[in-house]
């Protein structure tokens, strides 16, 4: 049973008159504990997918079961709620909280999910433990590295053990070093067993996933395993 | 639930007191709103207490007749020749009227009081002994005239707490003799401290002399009025019986208007009824005013807050925050500053009270400040809602990409 499931997922949009087909019949299954990479120029629909995963977006047309779930019927509340438990964000640009202090910024998708203060305390330093950065809990975003913050980001997206962690060009805004530790991360929580989903457009970072696929014009036009 | 709620709450404080100029800047108009709210309701308070306390001196069950009604339209050349109220018309309606309880001729005017080397200027009353029938203050020390006093033209006097207090202090007045313009008078009597009439006048400062000795000493043809006391129960009756015993003194034939003015306490409360509307609608109309200007300029502020903070929802819904939970971080932001508004104009109003304390016996009603709370309270619901539907309604995708 896939943990993903998409089936003739169309994301239809009208610009001017003119129809765009971002996502042109989409089926895709994405197992548990897979490694996967979204490859593809710019314009091709990697984001929109990665946006429809994500349940940040809903299909024009077709079925998306995220864990049997149907997600495509479901209102507001319920997407945040799967965002919320289910899936972890890390973006290209981390998107941290600039004046929330990195223990705050991982902690905040607990506040939502309703879990208690000490709690959240507790499962957020673990979380920053977690990628090594247990010594810089209480410093602010613009007190860090540009590979710090996004191991911050990691830790948020960690820190209510979701089902996927989706990774938006993690490595786009570090140099090649930080690059390097935040793929390795990438790795270790694979190996630990969590399922990941990286949109790229770098050979070398899609080259870490056990699983690649290609789009074009909303389409899959290559999806190729690693034995 | 309780954990949001909390969380929403450090965030609105976070985000208010962050723009500390610019939140203060935004809540000056409802500030401004509740100030006047609040004093007017503070004055208004202290009005109703002062007014009432002059009209028990003035006492509900008295008619005051003399030649001018206290307030009318009337031209003054049309009242002018309106003849004089005698002094014998005292028994003329004690005679005809069964109602009258107690009639007493009043004549006033200013005069010099002096008791040693101290001196004061003050009202002087001219009366009969019924005058303590028709006002509501007791004798508190000595005794008041007797008939045979007012008669006999006596140089008598009963004097008010307040002169007492100057002229005396802690020595007993009765028996001692003061001047009046240069006239010696007996003190035979003190009234109880009353306070100031509607705030102006000090009832305490007065003296009462027996018509008798008044008109030989002071002014044979000063005005009159006369004090009718009447059974509170039987006021229309009595009023109506007093109208035709006066119209009948007068000789008035049945198409003829009246020539005299009886006035009752009605009157005051009338115009003061109109006082109080006057101040309330002028109060309402600066508060109304000032909360729809401040409303907008908060509703003004919100929506620069939630355009600043667009990526802020953004990342805030990818990670779990429902429609609902970023509407209640707006509107809290809203509330907040409104709340923040409301107790800094309640401050400056209960500051000012202090003031309108030195007029009117006010202070700041514990009701109109929760009322006042309430009220920043809903415009902040109000003119955070918009800004806080459209922050909660944004497109999570595009709040990502918003620089």
């Amino acid at each position: 049973m896939p943990l993903i499931s998409l089936n003739k997922i169309y994301k239809i949009y009208n610009v001017g008159g003119e129809e765009v087909r971002a996502l042109d019949g989409i089926d895709l299954n994405i197992n548990e504990n897979e490694y996967l990479a979204i490859m593809g120029p710019s314009g091709s629909g990697k984001s929109t997918l990665m946006n429809m995963i994500g349940c940040l977006d809903t299909p024009t047309s077709g079925d998306y079961e995220f864990e049997n779930e149907v997600v495509q019927v479901m209102d507001d509340a319920q997407l945040a709620s799967i965002r919320n438990r289910k899936i972890g964000f890390v973006f290209q640009t981390f998107n941290l909280l600039p004046k929330a202090t990195a223990q705050h910024n991982v902690e905040i998708p607990l506040v939502y999910a309703n879990v208690r203060k000490e709690q959240r305390a507790k499962m957020a330093l673990g979380a920053l433990d977690s990628v090594g950065l247990s010594d810089r809990s209480h410093h602010r975003p613009n007190e860090l590295s540009g590979g710090q913050r996004q191991r911050v980001a990691i830790a948020r997206a960690l820190v209510n053990n979701p089902s996927i962690i989706l990774a938006d060009e993690p490595t786009g805004n570090l140099d090649s070093k930080s690059g390097q530790e935040i793929m390795q991360i990438l790795d270790e929580l694979h190996n630990k067993g969590n399922t990941i989903i990286l949109v790229t457009h770098e050979d070398n970072i899609a080259q870490h996933a056990n699983r690649i696929i290609r789009l074009f014009d909303g389409k899959i036009i290559e999806d190729l395993e690693k034995k | 639930m309780i954990l949001l709620v909390i969380e929403n709450l450090k965030i609105s404080l976070a985000a208010v007191f962050a723009n500390k100029t610019r939140s203060i800047l935004t809540a000056l108009g409802i500030i401004i709103g509740i100030l006047s709210v609040t004093l007017m309701g503070t004055l208004i308070s202290g009005l109703d207490r002062s007014f009432e306390n002059s009209m028990s001196w003035l006492g509900k069950d008295i008619l005051y007749i003399s030649r001018y009604e206290w307030f009318s339209d009337m031209e003054w050349w049309e009242v002018r020749n309106r003849p004089r109220i005698l002094p014998d018309y005292v028994d003329k309606i004690k005679e005809r009227s069964q109602y009258a309880q107690a009639v007493a001729p009043v004549m006033q005017r200013g005069a010099s009081l002096s008791y040693k080397e101290k001196e004061t200027r003050t009202e002087i009353f001219g009366t009969n002994e019924e005058y303590m029938e028709t006002i509501n203050t007791n004798i508190m020390l000595g005794r008041f005239f007797t008939r045979n006093e007012d008669r006999s033209g006596s140089r008598v006097t009963v004097i008010g707490d307040g002169i007492r207090k100057a002229f005396f202090g802690d020595q007993d007045p009765i028996g001692k003799y003061i001047k009046i313009d240069d006239m010696k008078f007996r003190v035979i009597g003190v009234l109880e401290k009353q306070g100031k009439f509607l705030g102006f006048f000090s009832v305490d400062k007065q003296a009462i002399l027996p018509l008798g000795a008044y008109k030989r000493i002071f002014s044979r043809r000063g005005w009159m009025r006369l004090s009718v006391k009447i059974p509170s129960e039987k006021m229309e009756e009595g009023l109506d019986e007093v109208i035709s015993v006066m119209r009948h003194i007068r000789g008035l034939k049945p198409n003829e208007n009246n020539d005299f003015a009886i006035n009752q306490t009605k009157a005051f409360e009338k115009q003061y009824t109109t006082l109080k509307l006057a101040i309330g609608g002028t109060g309402l109309f600066i508060t109304l005013l000032s909360l729809v200007v401040g409303g907008i300029g908060i509703m003004n502020i919100m929506f620069v807050s939630v355009k600043e903070r667009t990526r802020e929802i953004g990342i805030r819904k990818a990670i779990g925050a429902t429609n609902a939970m970023i509407m209640g971080q707006f509107l809290m932001e809203a509330v907040i500053i409104c709340l923040f508004a409301g107790m800094v104009g309640i401050s400056l109003a209960y500051f000012f009270s202090f003031f309108i304390n030195k007029f009117f016996p006010s202070t700041l009603p514990l009701g109109l400040s929760m009322f006042a709370m309430l009220m920043s309270m809903i415009v902040g619901v109000i003119s955070g809602f918009i800004p806080s539907y459209r922050a909660a309604k944004l497109d999570p995708i595009d709040s990502l990409r918003y620089e």
